[in-house]
């Protein structure tokens, strides 16, 4: 919920990802490991890109990142997020795991720089947004 | 892919563009498809074979459409490479006629967009961006072409100033071209000082987008007066490279770019003109780098060092390309194929390049999750 009372769009929750999407309500990102080569995967996939293995499980990973690049999106897809801009939405590397797009909170969008430190929103901030969410390590 | 000399493009044609919808979307295909049997000197029952790219075309397809347009078909082909299979779908259109599934095949692309529709689609476009991209207010593709740009600006020290030279310069092409949806003046000031869309992304940056569609006719050669065929050199696509990379600054083009030039017997100095996919003019400076006109990450200084107007160092998308003519959805793949058989064939008007012998015209889309999957190029000589 956010101020002008619009719902953020969520993901569609299916088999593949609910147990991704139900860890993040928790405020815990969970990757999918693959059983057969061991490789971590995001986004949540009905089999590995690396070996078309479907044996699939999940890891915890502590959410420490760096942020690769990013923009600041004046002009969102969605009316949920037009009083919340500029819309920090960026690529990151998570710490020995894969890249992600995710979004990135800050009060002062100036202080955002490629190269920075993240981690995940703290769980009871975290909930509000639908997807594994940052800030940077200041 | 080395292709028969003697099979090109016969005949182009296309509709007027529209920012807003007012009939629906066969129309516009039939309207440029109707164009370009004309101008090939075909007849509809000379058609037997339809390859199209559209969008919003599902759940309808190629098929369907031959159904709709009452064409006996020997070969029907359906794009899926976005704004890269218009290219992709000529080259195969080619394939098929070399192994005698058909003898002249129609390529259309087109769609029937709005500022509204595009973004359905991108919320759309595939589970990825769905489920994750939509949730985090991501922008649409303004927001993830925004990451590749800013990673290319403080990688390689490209500059807002130097891409800005891409948009100014087709404007300035679209202002020769009465098809153009946008063709008031623009400045370097303008472009630089335009409204943030998802910075470093502003206004012109960004495409229209809206509804037409583009077509032409493959065929043999001989079918058409010496002049008016366009022959293909060369061409190859590619999806999906690199595997996993979420915001490369490449497209994929820098794999086949030495077998394109090779099977063609010309490179970069030679093209009397380029049409590069302009989604963004940073797409197009990837390209300029991927395809060989500089090395890569030099680009910046590529940019100031040439002009690309259709009177400039290096005419590029002379029409104004989707920048300033607007993007009509998978019709964005078709524009720069169907200027540069205008432009060779020396039915360009005002915009002409003088004495155009030979171009080079490449694709790029289905943006995936984060950035586009697919790249395709041609190499095109007047006949
Ligand atoms: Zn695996």
């Amino acid at each position: 919920m956010t101020h002008n009372d619009q719902q953020y769009p969520t993901p569609r929750v299916d088999q593949i990802n609910s147990a991704f999407v139900e860890a993040w309500a928790e405020g815990v990102l969970r990757l999918q490991v693959c059983g057969a080569c061991g490789q971590e995967t995001f986004y949540p996939r009905p089999l590995c890109p690396h070996c078309w293995s479907s044996d699939l499980g999940w890891t915890e990973h502590d959410g420490k990142a760096t942020l690769v690049s990013y923009s600041l999106v004046m002009r969102p897809n969605h009316p949920a997020f037009f009083e919340e801009t500029p819309i920090i939405l960026a690529e990151i590397a998570l710490r020995d795991g894969p890249t992600m797009l995710a979004r990135v909170i800050c009060d002062d969008p100036t202080q955002i720089r490629s190269g920075l430190l993240l981690e995940l929103l703290p769980a009871e901030e975290g909930k509000k947004y639908p997807l594994p969410t940052f800030r940077p390590v200041l | 892919m080395t292709q028969s000399r003697d099979i090109g493009v016969i005949g182009y044609g296309c509709t007027d563009y529209v920012k807003k919808a007012d009939r629906p979307l066969l129309t516009f295909l039939a309207q440029a498809g109707r164009d370009a049997i004309a101008s090939a000197g075909l007849e509809k029952s000379d058609i037997d074979g339809l390859a199209l790219c559209s969008f919003e075309l599902p759940p309808d397809n190629a098929v369907t459409v031959a159904e709709q347009f009452g064409l006996s078909l020997s070969w029907a082909y359906l794009g899926t490479a976005g704004g890269a299979g218009p290219i992709a779908s000529v080259l195969n259109a080619i394939r098929a006629i070399e192994a005698g599934q058909a003898t002249s095949v129609l390529c259309i692309a087109g769609d029937a967009y709005d500022v509204s529709g595009l973004f359905r689609l991108l919320d759309n476009f595939g589970r990825a961006l769905t489920s994750y991209g939509s949730p985090h207010g991501f922008g649409g593709a303004n927001g993830l072409f925004g990451i590749i740009q800013r990673k290319h600006m403080e990688t390689y020290g490209t500059t807002r100033e130097q891409l800005g030279r891409i948009s100014v310069d087709q404007r300035k092409n679209a202002q020769k071209n009465e098809a153009a949806l946008l063709r008031g003046p623009m400045t370097l000031d303008d472009y630089m000082n335009a409204r943030v869309i998802a910075d470093p992304i502003r206004l012109y940056d960004c495409v229209l987008p809206c509804a037409g569609a583009e077509a032409v006719v493959v065929s043999s050669l001989d079918r058409v007066p010496r002049g008016k065929g366009v022959r293909v050199l060369s061409g190859y696509e590619h999806h999906n490279h690199p595997p996993g990379e979420i915001s490369p600054l490449r497209g994929g083009w820098e794999l086949f770019r030495d077998a394109l030039y090779r099977d063609a017997g010309y490179g970069p100095e030679d093209f009397d003109l380029v049409q590069a996919y302009d989604d963004y003019p940073i797409m197009v400076a990837i390209q300029l780098e991927d395809l060989g006109f500089c090395e890569k990450g030099g680009v910046g200084r590529f940019l100031e060092k040439n002009s690309f107007t259709w009177d400039g160092t290096l005419p590029l998308n002379t029409g104004g390309g989707q920048l300033s003519v607007g993007q009509s959805g998978a019709g964005g793949g078709m524009i720069g194929l169907v200027e540069a058989v205008r432009q060779l064939r020396h039915e360009a008007g005002e915009r002409q390049v003088s004495n155009a012998q030979r171009g080079l015209v490449s694709g790029y889309g289905m943006v995936g999750y984060g950035h586009g999957l697919s790249t395709s190029s041609i190499v095109l000589e007047r006949s």
